[in-house]
């Protein structure tokens, strides 16, 4: 849209001349927007050779808006693991306080680290530590927090019948990590901009101040709105394909949201899946269009015998 | 008029065949790829088809393999240092990984350089306590203390490479899988 206001306030002679101005203006808007979506660092070189004395106003007032996305997608990306951890620490801690503390049953908690580890070495992502705590709490819910910290609710455990299920929609808060989607979809995260690393000394003063506002984001974009839903969708079709790499049943995924569809009517929404993420319908949808990728996916693992002992400690 | 016809027939028909056999060619290089990637942070290269096999080499994340056989979910591939042996299908990907889907750099062909390695991803090997930015965070916030120690608990749960193999192994899952 902005390209096309600013080839309007171009004054031309004739319908030619400006029809031909127009293609070529479109042409050197086209190939650098192209390329930032690719790659913004190409981008700007391109601008660099197009216009080097940079005298060219329209294409200067482009290289301003592309240089924006590219510092935010630089800024929220680039970040080191470390730092992306101290983030999600900081939201686990307000998970906590949102959600509940975690069910004091170490064998429960330590069987769905492992199903959650065991899922997360086969991710798009399965190089860094990955934690899963249970969490006392009525909603049916999981979320992951950056770095890799990804809790899920007893009420949505309580109510899987095997352990596929769990597999799947832990796999699903992996893919999330793994896409850094939360990072993403902090479009004004100013906090994040020119910031490779936090440290200690960025926690002081101001920049401290800037780092809570970051959670307080996150925290709306999780527990509040939810993600964008193409992320979810993603995070779904992922998380499937996860599952079904690691040998569990990727129809387990159906399952789950098949069950919350079921419970839907009846639950408090605030919160939980239901309100954070895209309706149940086209979800379902898309990861049975899914399942034709998997057709031995019916004979993969569900164990159902061990997850039923371990949701007794619920 | 029947000449055109004849030559339109003709063209349809190789049109055709030349779709198709492009096609079947790329389903079969699909199904039977002649390369694959490796796409775990655990990759045993097995002396046979079975978990329980001696494990020949440990694959590092991202090694290109060239394949052998496939049998029975189980590919057989040889490495770039001519070790030959067995990998479960889920540990590989028809596509080579790209750095950007790892979210690490580094990370193709040369973990040790990585900010990241591969033993990170064994929490057992990076038990941590609450980073001190997160305690700071938790001072400004007024976080009590109690709430510190949750997320200490939930940062200090093992769960290293034996164990996931012994948990797979019980639940018959995947490369366990009978």
């Amino acid at each position: 849209m902005k390209i096309n206001r600013v080839v309007d306030e171009l004054d031309y002679k004739t319908d030619n001349e400006r029809a031909l101005m127009e293609r070529r203006t479109f042409l050197r808007f086209a190939l650098p927007l192209g390329l930032c979506l690719a790659s913004p660092a190409y981008a700007m070189d391109l601008f660099k050779i197009l216009d080097p004395e940079g005298k060219n106003k329209d294409l200067q007032k482009a290289k301003g808006i592309l240089e924006g996305a590219e510092s935010i997608v630089a800024g929220s990306v680039d970040l080191d693991y470390e730092s992306e951890l101290a983030i999600g620490e900081g939201l686990a801690l307000e998970g906590f306080k949102r959600y509940g503390l975690s069910v004091k049953n170490d064998d429960l908690q330590q069987y769905v680290n492992l199903t959650g580890n065991a899922v997360a070495r086969n991710s798009n992502r399965p190089t860094i530590p990955y934690y899963f705590v249970v969490v006392n709490s009525p909603l049916y819910n999981a979320f992951s927090c950056p770095g890799g910290i990804i809790f899920i609710s007893s009420a949505l455990i309580g109510n899987m019948q095997d352990e596929s299920e769990l597999a799947c929609v832990l796999a699903h808060e992996v893919a999330h990590v793994g896409h850094k989607h939360a990072l993403k979809s902090l479009k004004r995260a100013k906090f994040l901009e020119g910031v490779g690393k936090i440290s200690e000394t960025t926690m002081k003063k101001d920049e401290g101040k800037k780092f809570n506002s970051l959670i307080g984001n996150l925290q709306t974009v999780l527990f509040d709105k939810g993600l964008d839903k193409t992320m979810e969708y993603e995070a779904d079709l992922t998380g499937m394909e996860t599952a079904y790499r690691t040998g569990y049943d990727p129809q387990g995924l159906i399952r789950v949201l098949n069950m919350l569809k079921a419970k839907e009517s009846g639950a408090n929404k605030k919160g939980s899946w239901f309100s954070t993420h895209p309706p149940l319908d086209t979800r379902i949808k898309k990861c049975g269009q899914k399942l034709s990728e998997y057709p031995d996916s019916g004979a993969m693992a569900r164990v159902r015998k061990r997850f039923v002992e371990y949701r007794k400690k619920l | 008029m029947r000449a055109k016809a004849i030559v339109a027939v003709l063209l349809t028909f190789v049109l055709g065949f030349v779709l198709f056999s492009s096609t079947a060619n790329a389903e079969s290089a699909a199904a039977d790829p002649e390369k694959v990637w490796v796409r775990s942070s655990d990759a045993g290269l097995k002396s046979d088809r079975k978990a329980s096999s001696e494990t020949v080499a440990v694959l590092p994340f991202g090694a290109e393999l060239d394949v052998l056989d496939y049998e029975n979910k189980w590919y057989k591939v040889s490495t770039k240092d001519e070790e030959e042996g067995w990998i479960y299908r889920g540990k590989v990907s028809k596509e080579p990984v790209e750095s950007s889907e790892s979210g690490e750099e580094g990370l193709l062909g040369d973990l040790a350089a990585s900010s990241i390695s591969a033993d990170a991803a064994d929490s057992s090997r990076s038990m941590r306590g609450l980073s001190p930015e997160a305690k700071a965070y938790a001072e400004n916030t007024g976080t009590s203390e109690k709430l510190q120690e949750e997320l200490d608990e939930v940062l200090s749960r093992q769960a290293d490479s034996a164990q996931i193999s012994e948990f797979l192994k019980n639940g018959e899952i995947g490369e366990f899988a009978p």
